[in-house]
């Protein structure tokens, strides 16, 4: 099979499921729904590695392969095809995408077995998994676009899946519109490169990148860039990422650690040869990047709920990725993308696990002492962690200093993003074991003790955590079972695999010993300037980050594992300032209200109070109106009067315009 | 194959006729008959038509009044094509609504209903200037007597008062303008009275005259649209109209307006619509942005999609003005794609007044999707094509339009951009308030019933089709949409025409 038609299958397999799920999921018993979602999420994988190896299979020239279906939006100056481009960057994206879904979906059909929208659930999920891999598989602009939004829509109809929360549905459109914003760059990011390409072709367009570099280019890169850091949460369209954790658990884990919001970076990656030639646009992404890195590591050394700590934690690996590809460290920001992947998406279903434990409840003040009651659960925490900490010779470690060596070693400013990068790292470890020491060590909460006895915790009657209010567990509400790692057979298999890929994913570029990956995506970057560090520097970095990351394990215990947390209380109680700017995010949600939100909304209400009744109604219609008015009474006697009214002005006025005219003529 | 457009036109008003003359039983389903027997008929034009071919095809060319010059001429080409589909499809959807609702007098109700299809149709077909101002003036009779015989009591005649004031005043400014334009030009081309569009594009009218006209032209189609500040007139026509009406008045009259600019105004007045593009833009820009404010404040499910409506057409004008082929065939199709998705919207508003206890007002409705999975997902395909979602058919349209205004005019391009935005914020909002959230008070979920769905469905299998395959709309009006604009365009970029006629496109 050719690589392009395996490519067409791998988006056909979850656009199938989608359909099959939503016209006749709910004739399905019992968990078949589910099973329906995975395997079609388990086909695309096949097909991803049969096109994988069709490629391979080919001469190194030929491996980007472009195949298009039909015209699907065709002028005199646009030419839209319906059409992808197949090359090791988009495989590659395919397999981690498509592989990371199936697990996930895995996992859903033990956690989400209590809903009762399961069968709608795994719609949603196939049609994101769908939307995702026309994202990385577009052959051009248009179709990105297409991908890209329908990623986003997605994302808002799983993050409101509960949607009879308000909370849910708050933050579903704080995401869905932010997400716009995003698009709206997006496009008009492209119109800046199409007008100076002239066709929304990819590889057309790189292969006049070097004619087209100019201001309109730059111009459209920092477009393109408002779009990405819509995606992928960077900073400041980043506030909808903590709020979309009202989704449930395996949504945060797909869509919003996994895969979706990662899209920004294959963005970055996928349009290489345009930030080639446009330094500032690549240092606005470099700059952005290590920003958001830095701002959301300090915001999850605070935060309170589980998986916002984990949602700040994947803003600032994305921050990561962000800044390495745009500093040119395409292999090494795609490598973490994909590492980042597998322990990001298990430590989300981990804690999926421990909410589940604690009958919905996601307030880390409220966990303490899991470790005897969930012994698999614990090990997935403790390897995600150890991989995120950047711990040897966990993947984590390999990817985030193979980022930083690179932007270490453009030299020049970058010197201080390769210090923030590490003090990151530092920050990095100490959240995530943090977490880890206030949920499993301690003594044991009542629902832990519980749990050691065999009963999972269950709530009678269930509260919106988030607001208090009382929920029922009918449709559009979390249902009313609870699913654990430890009593569900499809949870463990998904979270063993990710254990086991999150410890060993690094192998495939570690510094002096693999190349493959580099070799593998060589014909997407062939024409980038490679990098070539001293070796002082690679084993400087690879000691400087393992000793960081346990130096930062170590810190977190002193904090938190030690005498149930005294010294953290003490730390909060002598820098109450720095805590309260911490635990408010650094007020961004509050400045985007005051600068964004309330102007639109002062403008509709003058526009409704003011301008509609005065103006509108009050000037234009007030006075000629009021002629009428006056001759009413007569109208309305007439019944329809005023028609023959009309009619006759008609003919006067007909009359009179040709009488003149004739006249004149 | 002949296609005889005087049957196309006819039809739907003698089925009204035939409609009212017969038993009360029968007489709403020969209506129906009617209806689909004229949009079978615009299907077969639809795919008969010939994408290569210029000019006007089909046409019925008769001498009418032969002192005055006027032709019964009527012909389709890409500018009025799919106007012509849209108007047959919905006012299918219109008329089987209609007829599985009950309402009083129902035979005078689809003889009106029959003969406003019959004249939107002649204001689309017709290709004499005199012609089509009749029938433009002629289709907003049946909506009179539509709205004041159907609407609720207690306002309709206000409505209707402040619709006809409106519409007056444009309409007689349009009749001068007509005339002038048939005057005017039989002077200066020495030739006789004639108002036969393709003969008035011959002769090319002083400045100063063409911009007087053109303002003319101008207020009568804004009003009709409406546009802003003109849209005082919508409020209350829009709370008045009964909801299949409303239908078609907000999904086909409006276009019938956009059309009009494309038909008459910059093809007869290119040296106008230059000296007029910013200004025309401009009120474009305000229209999309004032109506996106009103749309996310206002409560009114009704006026959401009224106010929506003011920023859509707002897109279209804007794509018109641009003077570029992309945006006059991007203003087309978004025509086409507003008028799609505006009518299942009104379906969906009627299901949901249903279900809150009769109330309008999103603050009385709230999670109705629970037990209505159906008409939720129907809805949300709806809502999302309303929000011109990259992927729906509407993305095509608003894409062509703004890369058109980019083109031409960037800054109001990239102002126009901030209404793209403003439209997921009062789609979304409208969705989630009657959708989602807790059970309003008085409001009860229930699943759509057949016979909404029957109205429902198939036209949201249609906006589906378009956002797949949006190439057949596009093939058949990149013709005529490029030349509506062509001599304008040229006056405005010179430059750029000459490098396009060195590379002429295949």
């Amino acid at each position: 099979m050719s690589a392009t038609t395996a490519a067409w299958l791998v988006l056909a397999c979850p656009l199938a499921g989608t359909i099959l799920l939503g016209l006749f999921g709910r004739a399905l018993p019992g968990r078949i729904p589910g099973l329906v979602g995975t395997a079609a999420i388990a086909g695309s994988f096949v097909f991803a590695i049969l096109a994988f190896a069709d490629l391979q299979s080919r001469g190194e020239e030929q491996r980007q392969l472009v195949s298009s279906l039909y015209d699907y939006a065709v002028t005199g100056s646009i030419d839209v095809q319906m059409s992808i481009l197949v090359d090791p960057l988009s495989i590659l994206m395919m397999l981690v995408v498509s592989g990371v879904s199936m697990l996930i979906h895995l996992y859903s059909v033990a956690y989400m077995g209590g809903d009762r929208g399961y069968v709608r659930f795994f719609a949603y999920l196939n049609f994101f998994v769908f939307s995702m891999l026309l994202l990385v598989a577009a052959g051009n602009f248009f179709l990105l676009i297409v991908g890209w939004a329908f990623v986003g829509a997605a994302s808002y109809l799983l993050i409101s899946f509960w949607y009879r929360r308000t909370t849910a549905t708050a933050a579903g459109i704080k995401a869905f519109v932010i997400n716009v914003v995003g698009d709206v760059g997006l496009t008009l990011g492209a119109f800046f490169i199409l007008k100076e390409s002239g066709t929304l072709d990819f590889l057309g367009t790189f292969k006049q990148a070097e004619e087209i570099s100019g201001a309109n280019l730059t111009a459209g890169l920092i477009l393109l860039l408002v779009g990405a850091f819509a995606k992928s949460a960077q900073i400041p369209l980043h506030t909808w990422l903590p709020d979309a954790m009202e989704g449930p658990t395996p949504v945060s884990a797909l869509i919003h650690a996994a895969t979706m919001v990662t899209a920004g970076v294959y963005l970055i990656a996928r349009m290489h040869p345009l930030f080639e030639q446009s330094a500032a646009a690549a240092d606005v992404g470099t700059i952005i990047g290590a920003v958001t890195l830095f701002v959301a590591a300090t915001i999850g050394l605070v935060a309170t709920d589980l998986k916002r700590v984990i949602a700040y934690s994947t803003m600032s690996q994305i921050g990561y990725m962000v800044m390495g590809v745009s500093a040119g460290a395409y292999v090494a920001g795609l490598f973490h993308l994909m590492t980042h992947a597998f322990f990001k998406a298990l430590l989300f279903m981990a804690a999926g696990s421990l909410i589940s434990a604690m009958g919905g409840e996601q307030s880390l003040d409220r966990m303490r002492g899991f470790r005897k009651a969930m012994p698999f659960t614990f090990l997935c925490f403790c390897v995600g962690g150890l991989a995120l900490a950047g711990v040897p010779p966990f993947s984590g470690f390999f990817s985030k200093d193979e980022i930083l060596l690179v932007v270490g070693d453009e030299g020049g400013w970058h010197w201080i993003l390769y210090v923030v990068g590490y003090v990151t790292a530092l920050m990095t470890a100490i959240y995530t074991w943090r977490m880890i020491f206030r949920a499993f060590f301690g003594d044991p909460v009542p629902e832990a003790v519980e749990l050691e006895h065999g009963h999972i915790h269950h709530v009678d009657v269930p509260v919106n955590p988030a607001t208090g209010e009382e929920e029922d567990t009918d449709v559009g509400f979390p249902g009313p079972e609870h699913h654990i790692a430890e009593r569900a057979l499809p949870m463990k298999i998904a979270m063993g695999t990710l254990a086991v890929l999150a410890t060993v994913g690094g192998v495939v570029l570690i510094p002096k010993t693999t190349t493959w990956l580099d070799t593998f995506l060589e014909p997407t970057f062939a024409d980038a300037p490679h990098h070539d560090p001293s070796d002082g520097m690679i084993w400087f970095g690879l000691a400087l980050g393992a000793a960081l990351g346990v130096l930062g394990i170590f810190i977190a215990y002193t904090i938190w594992g030690k005498a149930n947390g005294e010294i953290a209380v003490r730390l909060r109680e002598r820098m109450p300032a720095v805590h309260r700017f911490l635990i408010n995010k650094w007020y961004f949600d509050e400045l985007i209200e005051l600068l964004v939100v309330r102007p639109a909304g002062w403008f509709g209400r003058f526009g409704q109070q003011t301008f509609e009744r005065v103006f509108v109604n009050g000037t234009l219609v007030g006075g000629t109106s009021g002629i009428v008015r006056a001759g009413s009474a007569a109208v309305r006697a007439l019944q329809s009067g005023f028609l023959r009214a009309y009619a006759a002005l008609l003919l006067v006025g007909l009359g009179a315009v040709v009488l003149y005219f004739l006249l004149q003529a | 194959m002949t296609i005889h457009l005087s049957i196309l036109l006819w039809l739907p008003a003698a089925a009204g006729l035939l409609g009212m003359l017969a038993p009360r039983a029968l007489g709403r389903w020969i209506a129906v008959a009617g209806a689909a027997l004229t949009f079978a008929y615009t299907v077969v034009l639809i795919a008969d038509f010939d994408t290569g071919a210029r000019g006007l095809q089909y046409v019925t060319d008769e001498t009418w009044i032969a002192e005055l010059g006027i032709h019964y001429k009527l012909g389709v080409d890409g500018l009025n094509l799919m106007l012509v589909g849209l108007t047959g499809l919905l006012f299918l959807a219109s008329f089987v609504w209609l007829a599985l609702t009950d309402w009083e007098r129902p035979g005078q109700m689809v003889f009106f209903f029959g003969l406003a299809e019959s004249s939107v149709l002649g204001a689309l077909l017709a290709q004499d200037l005199a012609l089509f101002v009749l029938f433009f003036d002629l289709m907003l009779v049946p909506f009179f007597f539509l709205t004041g015989i159907w609407g609720p009591p207690a306002t309709r005649i206000a409505a209707i008062t402040k619709l006809f004031i409106y519409t007056l005043v444009g309409s007689l400014l349009m009749l001068t303008a007509a005339i002038a334009l048939g005057v005017l030009s039989a002077q200066q081309g020495g030739g006789d009275l004639t108002f036969v569009l393709s003969d008035l594009a011959r002769v090319r009218l002083s400045e100063g005259t063409q911009q007087w006209i053109f303002l003319c032209f101008a207020a009568a189609f804004l009003v009709k649209m409406p546009a802003f500040p003109l849209h005082g007139w919508m409020p209350d026509g829009y709370r008045n109209m009964p909801l299949p009406v409303l239908a078609v008045f907000s999904g086909v009259l409006s276009k019938v307006a956009a059309y009009g600019f494309l038909r008459v105004v910059t093809p007869l007045l290119p040296d106008a619509s230059v000296h007029f593009q910013e200004l025309m833009m401009l009120l474009a820009l305000a229209s999309i942005l004032y109506g996106s404010a009103m749309a996310f404040t206002t409560t009114d499910v009704r006026l959401v999609l009224g106010y929506s409506s003011v920023a859509q057409l707002g897109f279209i004008v804007l794509g018109i003005f641009s003077l570029q082929g992309d945006g006059a065939q991007g203003a087309i199709f978004q025509a086409v794609n507003h008028g799609l998705v505006v009518a299942p919207a009104f379906v969906v508003v009627a299901a949901l007044a249903l279900r809150a206890g009769g109330s309008e007002d999103v603050r009385d409705m709230g999670g109705l999707a629970f037990r209505a999975p159906v008409l939720a997902a129907m809805f949300l395909i709806v809502t999302l094509a309303t929000l011109a979602m990259p992927g729906s058919a509407n993305f095509v349209g608003e894409f062509l339009i703004l890369f058109g205004a980019f083109n031409s005019k960037i800054a109001i391009a990239i102002v126009a951009f901030t209404g793209v935005a403003l439209a997921s914020v009062y789609a979304l909002r409208l969705f989630i308030r009657s959708m989602h959230n807790r059970v309003g008070a008085d409001a009860v979920s229930r699943e759509l019933t057949l016979r909404e769905g029957v109205v429902l469905v198939p036209l949201v299998a249609v906006v589906l089709f378009f956002a797949v395959y949006p190439q057949l709309a596009l093939d058949r009006s990149e013709r005529a949409a490029t030349q509506s604009v062509r001599v304008a365009g040229a006056l405005a970029h010179p430059e750029e025409t000459r490098i396009a006629q060195e590379q002429p496109t295949p």
